[in-house]
């Protein structure tokens, strides 16, 4: 029996410790109930601590913008936190300038809860709600580009023409995490039980290549919105609009509730920029508008037309064309911009609009990115 | 060999659906840390030098941004296509950096070889010397690095 | 037989004249990373002090009340370690939870305490020469205390050797090296002066 007591005193010295460790992670990793004070007692949560402010906060109904589902990889999550939760980390510090730190700003995907906070966040996110809808209608509009509509049955979304809203990607494939990613709302303002999307596909991106691939009408999706801050402004300012592909939607938005409003005494000017005939979309519908809009200019332009000589409407670069058409047809009046697009194309309308004479401070976009 | 947090961690943002919906390590077998050592053998095999290598394919990606999505003739020697995508994608070793979705085809206009180059795989080439797992669509396999000096 | 020294000579020589690091060179693997950063340097000396008083002292209690008994002295490698390793895991969940920029700054390094040879050197230190609990809990307590400033003595140095011309072969790991030889060199003045056994 002497054999035993080897193997015994190991045994049970490392089984009390086992059992220290066991005891000390359950006291140290419970942070107990806590209590968040939002904008000044606008609203207060009572939580349970030990996770990320931005999945208590969502748990709650309260929804922080995040396009990458709280990974720490998209710097959408800022929000100020007025307590003191301890410098800023190293996953935080990428996304924040030195002005934003020194206001206490944070991800709040990684600030994680763990005594009572006040924080204070702007206020159009209490508007902010999680849908769960019904895919109504999916249409291919170009190869890459498709049109997707989504009945949130009994909800209402209430939000500006410009907004965008989060997909919600479940897991699929080898994927085994959710993701989340931002797209604008194309659809009215005033139909509030939809919300319809422009999604191009994306080469090995995550939520296009679901939506283009295993998407199909009748599936449940949730979404979350509506955010942003991106729409037109309130003065009589002349609008010229450029957007291609998908960058079209929020302006399909902001036209079409302009133009139920009645509000048409503004010049709109919208110029689509694509490379050949099947980039383009929405032609008649467009052409329709400006039929009906006396002050609603489309301006579609191909840099590759076909060479049967079908396309009759401008060629060259959207650039190229934009310029012109500020020299020569649209002139020196007070004018606004407005761009949806790729950083690129972005820059690129930026110069021509600042050539142009137009202040960068009355140029706006749809800045997610 | 026992791998250190960064690796870990760096390992755990490949896999499919973290970054992007193909991962970074395609069909290999191997770890990253064996992934980047094999690679950097075949490189100096070629007598291929990353810094060099990526300098020539920034420049080439920077003059083809200038065609907005179009394809673009370089110098006479490559045919290059940028598009961009909107939002930025991070480099999977943590703390590295925020890339723009921008990517690059280019044609050897010569030889008409043609690779795939992305702002991210670009960063992974110069900074990691991580040239992707085989089998991932965006690996920039060291053979077909040759493009660069295509005349 | 305990030796007959005041636990409190002890104290001084384990952090001057028998310094685990300079004249033992015990430890030297998180000195010669870390010591590159005087923040996370303070942090991890810290870091070894407690873990190093707190496993000295549990490690003479079971010592003397378990393995001794039972006569199971031969087992007092894997039990030291053992007792060190769980000591780790429970200081890496207290930083974790206090201080998680600490807890990230120094990595890798943390769960390394625990193969860090000083913290076994210590105990076994105390097994052979028979120390009693008072004079165990002073020498790992000066043991700790002398990695500590130790190390941050290294760091100190080489953020002054940061701004010097060291040829590039030298340059980091190389340079490292021979300022801790200096710095045993010069702490070798010390030998002698307190008797530790």
């Amino acid at each position: 029996m002497n054999f035993l007591v080897a193997p015994l005193t190991i045994a049970s010295i490392a089984g009390g410790f086992a059992a220290l460790i066991s005891i000390v992670d359950k006291h140290v990793n419970d942070y107990g109930d806590v209590t968040i004070n939002i904008n000044s007692d606008k609203k207060n949560l009572d939580v349970r601590g030990g996770d990320s402010l931005l999945t208590t906060l969502s748990s709650e109904g309260i929804f922080i913008p995040s396009a990458c589902g709280g990974r720490g990889s998209c710097g959408a999550c800022k929000c100020k936190i007025v307590t003191d939760v301890g410098p800023h980390l190293p996953t935080e510090v990428p996304y924040l300038t030195k002005e934003e730190m020194g206001d206490n700003i944070r991800l709040a995907c990684q600030i994680k809860v763990k005594k009572d906070l006040e924080l204070q966040i702007p206020d159009e996110l209490f508007n902010v709600k999680q849908f769960i809808g019904r895919v109504e209608k999916i249409v291919d509009l170009t190869h890459d580009i498709k049109e997707v509509l989504i009945d949130i049955g009994e909800e209402t979304i209430d939000f500006d023409a410009g907004a965008y809203v989060q997909l919600v990607v479940p897991p699929y494939g080898k994927i085994k995490d959710i993701n989340q990613r931002a797209y604008s709302m194309s659809s009215r303002p005033s139909d509030k039980s939809h919300i319809e999307m422009l999604i191009r596909l994306v080469p090995g991106g995550i939520a296009t290549t679901w939506v283009h691939t295993l998407l199909k009408e009748g599936d449940k999706v949730d979404v979350i919105g509506p955010f942003g801050d991106f729409r037109k402004s309130e003065t009589n300012s002349a609008m010229i609009c450029v957007a291609g592909g998908s960058g079209m939607a929020p302006f399909k938005s902001i036209l079409y509730d302009m133009f139920e409003k009645n509000d048409t005494q503004r010049e709109v000017w919208y110029f689509f920029g694509a490379r050949t005939e099947k980039d383009l979309f929405y032609l008649q519908e467009l052409r329709d508008l400006q039929e009906k809009w006396s002050n609603f200019h489309f301006v579609p332009a191909l840099s590759e037309p076909d060479t049967t000589g079908k396309w009759q409407g401008e060629t060259g670069l959207i650039t190229d064309v934009l310029d012109r058409y500020l020299k020569e047809v649209i002139g020196d009046k007070e004018r606004e911009g407005y761009l949806c697009g790729s950083p690129g194309m972005i820059n690129a309308c930026n110069n021509v609009f600042t050539e142009n004479g137009m202040d960068l401070d009355k140029i706006y976009y749809d800045s997610f990115a | 060999m026992k791998k250190t947090p960064e690796i870990l961690s760096a390992e755990r943002n490949m896999v499919p659906g973290v970054i992007t919906a193909e991962g970074f390590l395609g069909d290999d077998d191997l770890s990253l840390s064996e992934i980047i050592t094999r690679d950097e053998c075949e490189m100096r095999a070629l007598r291929l030098e990353f810094n060099v290598v990526a300098d020539i394919l920034e420049h080439i990606m920077a003059e083809g941004e200038k065609g907005l999505g179009e394809p673009i003739t370089i110098e006479d020697r490559w045919l290059v296509q940028v598009l961009e995508a909107k939002g930025a994608l991070p480099c999977p070793f943590t703390h590295d950096g925020l890339y723009k979705k921008t990517a690059a085809e280019i044609t050897c206009l010569k030889s008409r070889e043609t690779i795939l180059v992305t702002e991210l795989s670009l960063h992974l080439l110069r900074q990691h010397h991580f040239l992707q797992g085989k089998g991932s669509s965006f690996r920039l396999e060291p053979s077909k690095l040759g493009v660069i000096f295509c005349e | 037989m305990a030796p007959d020294i005041h636990p409190f000579t002890l104290l001084l020589a384990s952090i001057f004249t028998s310094n685990i690091l300079l004249a033992n060179f015990l430890g030297m693997c998180s000195f010669i990373s870390i010591s590159k950063d005087m923040t996370s340097s303070n942090g991890l000396g810290m870091a070894v002090t407690g873990v190093l008083t707190i496993t000295g002292m549990i490690n003479w209690v079971v010592l003397k009340y378990v393995l001794v008994p039972l006569d199971l002295l031969y087992l007092r490698f894997i039990v030291f370690i053992v007792v060190i390793a769980a000591t780790v895991q429970v200081l890496e969940m207290v930083i974790d939870r206090i201080s998680p920029t600490l807890y990230m700054a120094l990595g890798i390094f943390l769960p390394l305490i625990t193969v860090n040879c000083a913290i076994l050197g210590v105990s076994l230190f105390m097994e052979i020469r028979n120390y009693t609990f008072i004079q165990t809990t002073f020498f790992s307590l000066g043991s700790g205390l002398g990695w500590w400033m130790a190390i941050m003595a290294l760091s100190a140095i080489q953020k002054k050797i940061a701004n010097a011309p060291v040829p590039a072969g030298l340059k980091g790991p190389g340079i490292t090296l021979i300022t801790i030889g200096f710095m045993a060199m010069a702490f070798i003045g010390f030998s002698g002066m307190l008797i530790v056994q």
